[in-house]
This record gives structure tokens, sequence and C-alpha cells, in this order.
């Protein structure tokens, strides 16, 4: 057993693979030959990960992937415990169905981060594309746990369908934010898209800069709103992201809506 | 043995389990916080009449609380989980629940018996309730008149330790009085660890029933008082005027050791004579804490 399992990308990637194989729970029970032979998909095609990636290390669940790895899609996929380190860029659907231990991704990832996910972190440093944490094509719920911090900013849809769990954007988030929600937390530190929270049934939408507040949300009271500020302390705290005291000092403004749902989601609008 | 010539008896305190929960109260500012606490530990000093027994335990400073505001934690004790259940349960209900600002957490996370104080107060919102999962808790956001009050659902049910305690003798009431207070400003710095009587001090040192009347269940420990010198089996020296005791209620048994260390060594001071605990054969409970075996690492004088 080592200490960890590293992937290091072997030469630059052109064209998209899928790599569900790579997750800390699964590579802690295996050998550095048997992670080696584990099935990547470029379309219809099986590579060996062992072509793509030199493996050194077994029987780790901390696993670390060298190099841009921005090609390589559904990295961390259904994991449940471990820890995944990628130390630059990542694909599309990091950390699909998610269901515990932590993925760091410390540039920028693709489409589609944390969607399905139950469980566990996902901390993107970098930017983030669409639908993060949102719900699976076809799937009527987002994300029903877990956390994932993106310290850039986020494509559209962040959230869409969520049901429990927190969403935190560091920068600004594309339009629909927390659209439809059922429950949980959307928090965008930044600039806030068009028609945010829109169809949400209940949860929080929490913004600090540009918002244009639905026609379907009602203004409720101006209040310092306690777990807002939790989340802003765990967030700090967990994940090192330096949090202004603007959002610790100044009260929000409390919308509740969606009137065309069952109308117990809110918009936290920083004043 | 002799602790800044003052002798300490070759007895032992005995103590009982309790239950124990600790909760984290922040507010705005420590003078809310403060207020809330007062009226959670208020009317707690003994499971005898008041169902639990409770005290602030020490401030926090905002980098030791969850939300980062300045707050107070407290330690509450009861005689099992049912009773702790239902006084946590009333007490943060008319107490923090009610005053301004507070927010209330858990602060033993990581008990694995848990109780849920929350989720039975959340339905003070009647239905306007909400709740929001932080960092794997689940927290319940009651509105109330000037926001909300948050609180966590669980709270953790140690296994606590009650009934720790030491009799100062001293010479004259202010003698005693000082070293008592002496000792209480040690304790305070002491974590895992209350005195849940006045000031941390209780002047009414009990023994197990009545000798006139049967139905007490406690009544005035005669051997202590001074004022019975001359009409009872008296313990006193002869130069003893004034006797105050401490009651400690502790996390666990090391912690009730450190407080007796340091509050007995604190209270040895000019016009102490001596030293003493409250036991009963160890029929009271499992729990023993010999004065001369916690006082032996520090010693430091010897007879006058």
């Amino acid at each position: 057993m080592s200490e960890h399992v590293t992937l290091t990308l072997r030469a630059p990637l052109t064209g998209s693979i899928e790599a569900e194989c790579i997750a800390g729970d699964r590579f802690a029970t295996l050998g550095e030959a048997e992670i080696a032979k584990l099935s990547l998909w470029a379309g219809r095609e099986e590579w060996a990960l062992g072509d793509v990636f030199q493996v050194v290390g077994h029987r780790a669940s901390t696993v670390r992937i060298v190099g841009d790895v921005r090609h390589v899609a559904a990295i961390g996929s259904g994991m449940s415990d471990g820890e995944l380190i990628i130390d630059g860029n990542a694909g599309a659907r990091t950390g699909l169905g998610l269901a515990g231990g932590s993925i760091e991704v410390r540039g920028a990832a693709g489409d589609d981060v944390g969607v399905g996910m139950t469980g566990g972190t996902i901390h993107i440093r970098g930017d983030a594309g669409d639908r993060v944490g949102a719900a699976p094509a076809g799937a009527s719920r987002g994300m029903t746990g877990g956390e994932i911090i993106v310290d850039g900013s986020v494509g559209v849809d962040a959230g869409a369908r969520m049901r429990r769990g927190l969403l935190f954007v560091g920068r600004d988030a594309g339009d629909r934010p927390a659209r439809a929600m059922i429950a949980g937390t959307v928090i965008v530190r930044g600039n806030a898209g068009a028609e945010p929270a829109t169809a949400s049934k209940r949860g929080t939408l929490v913004v600090g800069g540009d918002l244009e507040i639905p026609a379907t949300y009602r203004y409720a009271c101006t209040y310092h709103a306690p777990h807002v500020r939790l989340a802003f302390v765990h967030i700090r705290r967990r994940y090192g992201v330096a949090i202004e005291s603007r959002f610790f000092e100044r009260p929000y403004k409390r919308f509740c809506g969606d009137a065309g749902t069952v109308g117990r989601g809110e918009i936290l609008w920083l004043s | 043995m002799y602790v800044n010539g003052v002798f300490i008896e070759d007895t032992f305190a005995e103590a009982f389990p309790m239950r124990a929960a600790r909760i984290v109260v922040t507010a705005t500012t420590l003078r809310w916080a403060h207020a809330a606490a007062r009226a959670l530990t208020g009317f707690a000093t003994s499971v005898i009449a008041c169902k639990c027994e409770a005290a602030v335990e020490r401030e926090l400073a905002p980098d030791e609380t969850p939300d980062a505001r300045p707050g107070v934690s407290v330690l509450l004790f009861a005689m099992d989980t049912e009773s702790l259940d239902k006084r946590l349960v009333e007490r943060i209900g008319q107490t923090v629940l009610t005053c301004p600002t507070t927010a209330c957490f858990d602060g033993l996370r990581d008990e694995e018996r848990r109780l849920t104080p929350g989720r039975a107060l959340r339905v003070f919102g009647d239905g306007f309730q909400a709740s929001k999962v932080i960092d794997g808790r689940r927290y319940w956001r009651v509105p109330v008149m000037d926001g909300e009050f948050l609180i966590e659902e669980s709270f953790g049910a140690a296994k606590g330790v009650g009934g720790g305690n030491f009799l100062i003798l001293g010479t004259d009431a202010t003698s005693t009085l000082a070293a008592a207070e002496a000792a209480v400003d040690a304790i305070a710095s002491t974590p895992g660890v209350i005195l849940p009587f006045p000031g941390g001090v209780a002047r009414s040192g009990s023994k197990i029933g009545s000798s006139r009347y049967k139905s007490l269940v406690a009544s005035t420990n005669d051997a202590y008082c001074p004022s019975l010198r001359a009409v009872t089996a008296s313990s006193l020296p002869d130069d003893v005027d004034s006797v105050l005791e401490l009651v400690l209620d502790g996390l666990n048994e090391a912690a009730i050791r450190r407080a007796m260390l340091a509050g007995i060594t604190a209270a040895c001071r000019p016009g102490v004579r001596a030293i003493t605990a409250g036991n009963y054969g160890g029929k009271l409970g499992p729990h023993r804490f010999p004065l001369r075996e916690i006082m032996a690492t520090s010693a430091s004088g010897g007879a006058p």
C-alpha cells in the first residue's frame, strides 16, 4: 500500500475520453498493474488506463492526477470515499454522482460538475461550465447532498433542480441559477444571470452582486440571515475561500417565491 | 498532607454518573450571549430539585464558534438521557429561542449518542420553519420577530460525572469566602467542568436524608455547621468557624481531577485550616476523587 496513486498524463490528449474508473475508493483495493488495466473509453474504443497515464502507486484511496485532463470526462464518477486531486484542468462530468470523499480540481472544470451527486465535496479552484450540481439529463432531481465549491465563475443552470446540499460560486453565475430548485442552497458571491431561482419550490439562492429579481418573487424584509453567515463561515474555514466582511456585516433583502410553485423558496440579496 | 500550610484530609469526594450536553450560544454581542446563558442556567444548581445542573463553562471567541460570533459555552447535566432531552427542549426553548439575536449549536459533535432538541423546537415555527444542511449537519431556521432563530438539530449526550466536591474549612467567614472565590476563579479556566451553585459556591452542604423529617431527601450537613458544634457530632476542628463547598460536574473524571487540583491549590491560602470532601462511603456512585492523590502532583508546602 502506497501513500497515494499518481496518474501522470503520458501525452496531451486531443480527443475526449471517459474515465469513470478513476476514483479513490476503487484504487484502494487494486495493485499498480490492476489499476493500469482499468478501462477508459474513447468513443466506442476501449483503452487501458495505463495507455494514457503513467501509474505509480497502489492500494491507496488518495489519487493525484498530473497534467491537463480537460478532455478526460467523468473523473470520480460514483466515488464513495477517498481523495482525488487534479493538478490541472478537469473535463466534463467531474464527480458525476459523487457519493462521498473529496475531489479537488486545481484548475478549471467542464460542464456538468457534480451532476446527480449525493454526498462528498468537490472544490474547483478555477471556473466551471454549465449545469454544476444540476440534474442529470432526464432526471427530476439535481444534487441531493454534498458540497460544491467553485472559486471562479460557472455557466448556466447552476444548481438546477437541486434537492439538497450546498453550491458556492466564488464569482459570477450564468443564466438561470438555482432554476426549479427543490431545496438546498446556492450562493453566488458575484453577479447572477437572468431568471434566477425561477420555478423554485424551496431552497435558497444567495447573491452578492447584480441580480434581477423575478416578478414571481415578493419582498419580505431586510435582515441578517443566520444560516447564510453559518454557510460563509463554513466555506471560509473548510475550503480556505476568502469571504469579504460585507457578507457578514450587511443585511440581506429576502424575497419569497416562486409564486408559480409552492412558493417556499427564497432569494437573499446582499443589500 | 499539607499544601501551603493547609491540611488536606485523607478522604475522597464521591461522584456519580450523569448525562451531559454542551450548548454553544452565540449572539451579535457577548452581552446577549450571556443574557441567554444566564437564563439557560438559572435554577439549575442541583438535580435534587432543579432536575438538572448547569452553568457557563466559558466564553468563546468568534474564531471558536460555528458562526464566528461571540459566544458562551454551557454545560448541562441530568441524571439520564431522557431527562437531559427534556431539559434541553424546555430550557433552550424558553431561554435561548426567546433571546434577541441568538443562535444555538451543539458543543459535543463527536458524541455518538444524539438528542434532537432542535427538531423538537422547530415546530415553534408553525410550519414556516425550514432546515439547512451545512457541513453534514442539519440546522433549523425558526422565524421569530427579529429575524430567525437558528438551532442545530441534534446535540451530543455525553457520559458525565456529577457531584465532585471539596470543602474549604476556614477560621472565619471572610477568609473562607475569599478562598472559595480564588478556587472558583482557578477552576474557571479548566475546560469540561462547571460549578453549578451560585457563584460556584454552596454553603448548604447536605447529608443524605434527615434525622428528623422522613420525607426529606437531603438535609443540612450538621457535622460541618460551626453553629452546631456544641450540639452535634461535629467534624470541625476547634478553630474552624466557616465552611464552604465547591461542587463540580464534569464531562469526565480527568476534567474533574484537573479542576479539583486547580481549585484546591488556589484555596490553600491564609485563613484556611483544612480541605476535605463529601462522600457516602462509596454508596453514592462509582467515581472517587481522593484528595491527597490529586494533590500529590503539586503539593508545595509542609506542615506549619
